[in-house]
């Protein structure tokens, strides 16, 4: 059996408002590096709170989340935006890219606030990965002049400048037409099987998720099954 | 230089909201130049109100007091055991002033910190000019070091202040006295003491003080001829007025020197108390209105940075879900903060020198005033941008704090 990068412990979680409602339930998961894992369900299973306990964004559950073998629960919130910025990537539905900032800056940041490279080496990085999505011809644009397609590439590139080990992504083609979809997926693909890097996505779209390498199936705060794609 | 990311964050949000950015660093500005304009202006006042008392008053003036009478001489006279008590005792008149006053200025010039030390003699006369009578007092100097204390010759409207010492009879009388007496340089007046005969004395120049009070009872005559007029010789001194090298040294000077002659020595803080209570005031009233200037800026930085971090909440759940952390947070927004204080405070402290500068050009002419007196102290700069900077950091402080404290998850799920 291959490293886990992503191990989730009896995970409970509630929701406290307007009474106490649990969202997850005693969820147990174990995610190995380079699989590619997309989670899908109907809105309201806790799909995507599952995803954000899991990005340690969420610290307010039940259980235990190892990420990459360290445990990761009880951390300060200091050092889980540490272990974020360096092993975790993210991709929302909606790119969040900074306006004020060109495309380039946009992805650098979060490899400046690493600061494991130079200021040189980080750019040279970002100019590698807005290449890896074809959008490196728009990297002194600001973020907010590109089209949705080259915002949700340039927001994707963001994610793996600092080469996480984790990328998570929540709906991450949610927003993109069929041509776009198609070019991330080959992007997530070429990740996880070339650069062995895990990949765990929350999405609807059922073409997505039949082409992973793994289902996990959720409703009402539970897995229901784990569809396992014959390699 | 290495410019963090935090910073590069910052400024990449001032210069991406010039007009905010530029109209949060106006309001420190415009305290800071007010700050600088009014404690220019105050200084300058207190500055001229302080030389222009050293225009009529020494830092010290020595004199002989009255004393009432004590039992001394009756107990040396009666040498029996009885106690002796004087019932209703009365001030004795020292009628001679100060005994051996230049053995006592010969000391007093020994004291490091003594500038300068002149004798006078000070009279009570009355002023006679065909039939009118005027009270006054004429003061009895030598001239040259009296104007080398006292600027006399800028006070001087006519005449030459130095005939005092080259022609005989000769009077320098305030212009207040010179209206009422109807006199003109070259005229007669006729000055009687309390003892002695009348005098008639000539009038050589003409001066005027902003003070009316004394511009209409002072008038400056030779020091011998005050003496004559007191029918007394040549050692007689009523007054030695002393001025030092740092008159703030006055009232602890003034004792050591009272100790030394056993006389009164007065320094001109108890001279002038009500001008010390009016600096004590304006100062008050300075602080207060600076302060409500700064609250203003603080208040408008507060507002800026808080709508900013409203506008922004979305960027700043991006920035801490890509692993900035709540420090890394607190830093981009007090940063912010922080150099828009830097950029009005050094952008106030040119106008505020500007302002001070323009303002000690206007024309005023009040007296010898003529112009706003106004200081160009170097540390009014720096505590202006001081307060500056520290204004905008605790403006600042909260907005950031709340930054800071974002949760990403609810912000990114909405």
């Amino acid at each position: 059996m291959a490293d886990s990068a992503l191990k989730a412990i009896n995970i409970t979680k509630f929701f406290h408002d307007p009474v106490d409602m649990p969202v997850l339930k005693n969820i147990n998961l174990d995610v190995h590096k380079g699989e590619f894992v997309s989670i899908v369900g109907k809105s309201g299973c806790g799909k995507s709170t599952l995803l954000y306990v899991l990005s340690t964004m969420d610290t307010d559950y039940q259980g235990s989340l190892e990420i990459n073998g360290v445990l990761a629960t009880g951390k300060s919130l200091n050092d889980l935006a540490r272990i974020r910025n360096a092993s975790i990537g993210f991709v929302f539905q909606f790119h969040y890219l900074l306006p004020d900032f060109t495309c380039l800056k946009n992805v650098m940041i979060p490899g400046l606030r690493l600061g494991k490279y130079s200021n040189k080496e980080v750019e040279a990085r970002a100019y590698e990965k807005l290449k890896m999505f074809g959008v490196e011809d728009q990297a002194l644009k600001n973020a907010n002049k590109l089209s949705g397609g080259q915002q949700q590439r340039v927001a994707i590139a963001r994610a793996l400048i600092n080469d996480p080990t984790i990328i998570m992504g929540d709906e991450p083609t949610g927003n993109l037409d069929s041509k776009n979809t198609e070019i991330v997926f080959d992007l997530f693909q070429k990740l996880s099987k070339e650069f062995g890097q895990t990949i765990v996505t929350v999405t609807h779209d059922e073409d997505f998720a039949q082409r992973s390498d793994r289902i996990i199936e959720m409703a009402d705060g539970e897995i229901l099954m784990h569809h396992h794609k014959n390699k | 230089m290495k410019i963090s990311v935090n910073t590069e964050i910052a400024l990449t949000y001032l210069t991406s909201r010039k007009k905010q950015t530029v109209v949060a660093s106006m309001g420190v500005m415009f305290g800071i130049s007010m700050f600088i304009f009014m404690q220019s202006l105050m200084k300058g006042t207190n500055d001229y109100f302080e030389k222009m008392s050293f225009t009529n008053t020494p830092h010290i003036r020595l004199y002989s007091e009255n004393k009432v009478a004590d039992a001394h001489m009756l107990t040396s006279f009666l040498t029996d055991n009885s106690t002796k008590i004087l019932t209703n005792p009365k001030q004795l008149k020292q009628t001679q002033g100060l005994s051996n006053p230049y053995g006592i200025i010969n000391q007093i010039l020994k004291n490091a910190q003594v500038d300068a030390v002149t004798p006078q003699v000070t009279a009570n006369v009355i002023y006679t000019s065909g039939s009118v009578q005027l009270t006054g007092n004429v003061a009895g100097v030598n001239i040259n070091e009296e104007d080398k204390m006292f600027d006399v010759q800028g006070n001087m409207v006519k005449g030459n202040l130095h005939d005092l010492k080259r022609v005989n009879n000769s009077i320098l009388i305030g212009k207040g006295l010179a209206d009422k007496l109807s006199l003109h340089v070259g005229d007669n007046i006729t000055v009687r003491s309390g003892v002695g005969s009348p005098v008639v004395l000539r009038v050589i120049g003409i001066f005027a003080t902003t003070v009316k009070q004394i511009d209409e009872t002072k008038s400056y005559v030779n020091i011998i001829q005050a003496q004559n007029l007191m029918g007394k010789d040549r050692s007689y001194v009523t007054d030695i007025k002393i001025n030092l090298k740092n008159y703030n040294n006055a009232p602890q000077v003034a004792r050591e020197l009272e100790t030394i002659s056993g006389y009164k020595a007065e320094d001109w803080v108890q001279a002038n108390e009500q001008l010390k209570a009016a600096f004590k005031i304006r100062a008050i009233i300075l602080n207060s209105v600076i302060g409500v200037l700064l609250l203003v800026a603080g208040f408008g930085i507060y507002n800026i940075l808080n709508m900013t971090i409203y506008e922004k909440i979305k960027e700043i759940a991006i920035l801490k879900a890509q692993g900035f952390s709540g420090p890394a947070v607190t830093s981009i927004f007090l940063q912010q903060a922080i150099y828009i204080g830097l950029m009005g405070g050094l952008v106030g402290i040119m106008v505020g020198f500007g302002i001070t500068y323009m303002v000690s050009r206007i024309y005023i002419g009040a007296g010898t005033l003529k112009y706003l007196p106004m200081s160009f102290y170097i540390p009014h700069y720096i505590e202006a941008i001081t307060f500056g900077v520290l204004t905008t950091i605790a403006a600042g402080f909260f907005p950031a704090r709340k930054a800071s404290k974002v949760d990403p998850v609810n912000i990114i799920r909405g």
